[in-house]
């Protein structure tokens, strides 16, 4: 099911969070609400699932305006960044909450329960207590009982933010892959841009209460809309006075029409190999090597090279700083 | 053992003997010097019977509405904070604060005949001073932030996350109240019942003046002692000090045991 909003806003004790925000989510796509925290991405998905409510503008479902519907009758799942288990309720208890509320029978409520547990792979679990669970079982918990519903929606707030590293990066990819399977109409709130630019059919960049830009991850990575999201997306360096990613820039000998500059530094990251340089201007720029470019080059600290723009990016006539003046 | 922890231990059973225990056995040794016989005479004294029984009322009526209030009022202070709500939650302590006899005078100024609502009362034929009404008032009023107390942090802990997913899984307010809400703060609200009760069981100055203290008709179960020993009939005091005390012993208990779940609730729910 699609979810559109239109001209949202919303102030706290005079705080203007949400300016003016409109967007629309197309059904089955997983999008991304991607922004540092203060940018009132939260707020937003609260406000989609009828949690908050808003100072001006609409919320609709597949065309139908659900402004003014509460969030019991909205049929969307929502899931907390703290998964806010029921604590006195076993997992099974957990996920038939939902089910008992529609009052499913009990022997089709069990059947559901046990498909769901099934998907989110907690069976052996069933008749533990939320804090018998690790941090990722609790999360998928979550999942399974924002599901059983059968929702039309679904909303995740920071959904990865409270598990370690591992954990993280496998239930991210998992998480894909179910909301693939069930096919439903996804918004997942991320401070992460990593994370949105690997999960997400669709990025939305907040600051400061507004949309900076929207559109596919690789679009957006490429074409950012202002300086802002180019920052945000990953790293960007000066060069000549025009901002690129540093992979797009490259290292070669004097000469050759490219502007000489002194290495200053050289970081090594395992695959990914940074080398700061000085400019004659003295400027300062970073280029990003791989591990078999830096091997093959070998850059030390007070050499002279030549920098210069990678021939075969497109960037070379488009740089990331021509669309800084783009309207925001 | 280090010396100053000995010291430390020394002084608190001492501190505690001299303070609980004397006095608490005394009162035992006193209330059965005459032998069981005479012990099991004095149980049935009449006016006696009739204060515990009047206790029993009061607590039966007191202890509910303490409940209804202070789970309302905890709702009411942590999930719709307002301006409103901060000034309750502050004054809300302010029969802890004060005297109970001046709770008692204040109560006497409003509802007496000629106060400010008891004239309202009369005219529709209902006296509220020096009767039951009055005994309940004082007892609710004296122990009024004894549940909230103890809800209150428990609902602020627990937050709102769980009443909101449930929420947006269909449920009802009153669903959720009584699903989430109340299995949330379940042992808090019991640990205020049983301060509660004991509160109202013990209470004596506030309820002397609301009451009248007329023996048979509105003395409870504490007038009633004090009412023995001033008319040098000191042993049927004793004897009443300890079915209070009893009563203490058994209510102590409870707190006891809903202190440790409550504690345990807490422990469990941030591992």
């Amino acid at each position: 099911m699609s979810v559109s909003y239109s001209g949202v806003t919303k102030s706290f004790g005079g705080r203007l969070v949400l300016d003016d925000i409109s967007d629309i989510v197309n059904e089955g796509e997983l999008t991304a609400l991607l922004g540092p925290s203060g940018s009132g991405k939260s707020t937003l998905l609260r406000i989609i699932a009828g949690l908050t409510p808003l100072d001006s503008g609409r919320v609709s479902l597949a065309g139908r305006d659900v402004t003014n519907t509460p969030a019991r009758d909205r049929h969307i799942g929502f899931c907390f960044q703290d998964y806010a288990p029921f604590r006195h309720l076993s997992l099974r208890e957990n996920v038939a909450y939902g089910l008992k509320v529609q009052h499913v029978a009990r022997a089709q409520r069990r059947e559901q329960v046990d498909e769901l547990l099934r998907l989110v792979r907690l069976e052996e679990f069933a008749d533990q207590y939320p804090h018998q669970l690790s941090g990722g079982q609790r999360q998928r918990m979550a999942l399974a009982r924002a599901l059983a519903i059968k929702p039309d929606v679904l909303l995740l707030d920071e959904p990865f933010a409270a598990l370690d590293a591992q954990v993280r990066a496998e239930l991210r990819s998992w998480v894909r892959t179910l909301q693939q399977e069930v096919g439903i109409t996804t918004i997942l709130v991320t401070h992460d841009q990593v994370e949105a630019m690997e999960i997400a059919d669709r990025l939305v960049i907040l600051n400061s209460g507004r949309i900076e830009q929207a559109g596919r991850p690789s679009f957006v990575y490429d074409h950012p809309a202002t300086d802002f999201v180019a920052s945000f997306l990953g790293p960007i360096t000066s060069f000549g006075g025009i901002s690129y990613r540093p992979h797009e820039l490259e290292i070669v000998a004097l000469g050759d029409g490219a502007e000489s500059a002194t290495v200053s530094e050289v970081i090594r990251l395992g695959f990914e190999v940074r080398v700061v340089l000085a400019g004659d201007d003295g400027t300062s720029t970073w280029v990003q090597l791989t591990h078999d470019q830096a091997k093959h080059l070998n850059p030390g600290v007070g050499q002279r090279y030549g920098i210069r723009v990678r021939s075969s990016k497109a960037r070379k006539d488009a740089p990331l700083s021509s669309n800084v003046d783009a309207p925001r | 053992m280090t010396r100053p922890s000995i010291v430390l231990r020394s002084l608190v059973i001492f501190y505690v003997g001299a303070l609980l225990a004397l006095p608490l056995g005394f009162v035992f040794q006193q209330a059965l010097s005459h032998g069981w016989n005479q012990f099991w005479f004095a149980l049935h004294d009449h006016a006696m019977d009739l204060a515990i029984e009047l206790s029993l009322k009061v607590v039966i009526l007191a202890v509910p509405l303490n409940v209804l209030f202070g789970v309302g009022v905890s709702m009411w202070i942590v999930r719709h904070p307002s301006p409103l709500s901060r000034f309750i939650d502050v004054i809300i302590d302010i029969p802890l604060a004060i005297s109970p006899i001046i709770v008692g005078l204040i109560l006497e100024l409003a509802y007496a005949q000629n106060g400010w609502f008891g004239s309202v009362f009369a005219a529709t034929g209902l006296r509220i001073m020096f009767s039951y009404p009055a005994i309940v008032l004082a007892s609710v009023f004296v122990s009024l932030p004894l549940v909230s107390r103890q809800v209150i942090p428990l609902l602020r802990e627990v937050g709102d996350h769980q009443e909101q997913t449930a929420a947006t899984l269909g449920a009802k307010p009153s669903r959720i109240f009584f699903t989430i809400t109340m299995r949330s703060i379940a042992w808090a609200a019991a640990y205020g019942v049983t301060l509660t009760l004991a509160r109202v069981l013990g209470e004596y100055g506030a309820v002397l003046i609301v009451s009248g203290n007329i023996a048979l008709i509105t003395q409870t179960l504490t007038l009633n002692i004090g009412a023995n020993f001033e008319s040098f009939n000191a042993y049927q005091g004793f004897v009443g000090a300890l079915l209070l005390a009893l009563v203490s012993v058994i209510v102590l208990v409870f707190i006891g045991v809903a202190r440790h779940r409550l504690e345990r609730k807490r422990h469990v729910s941030f591992v």
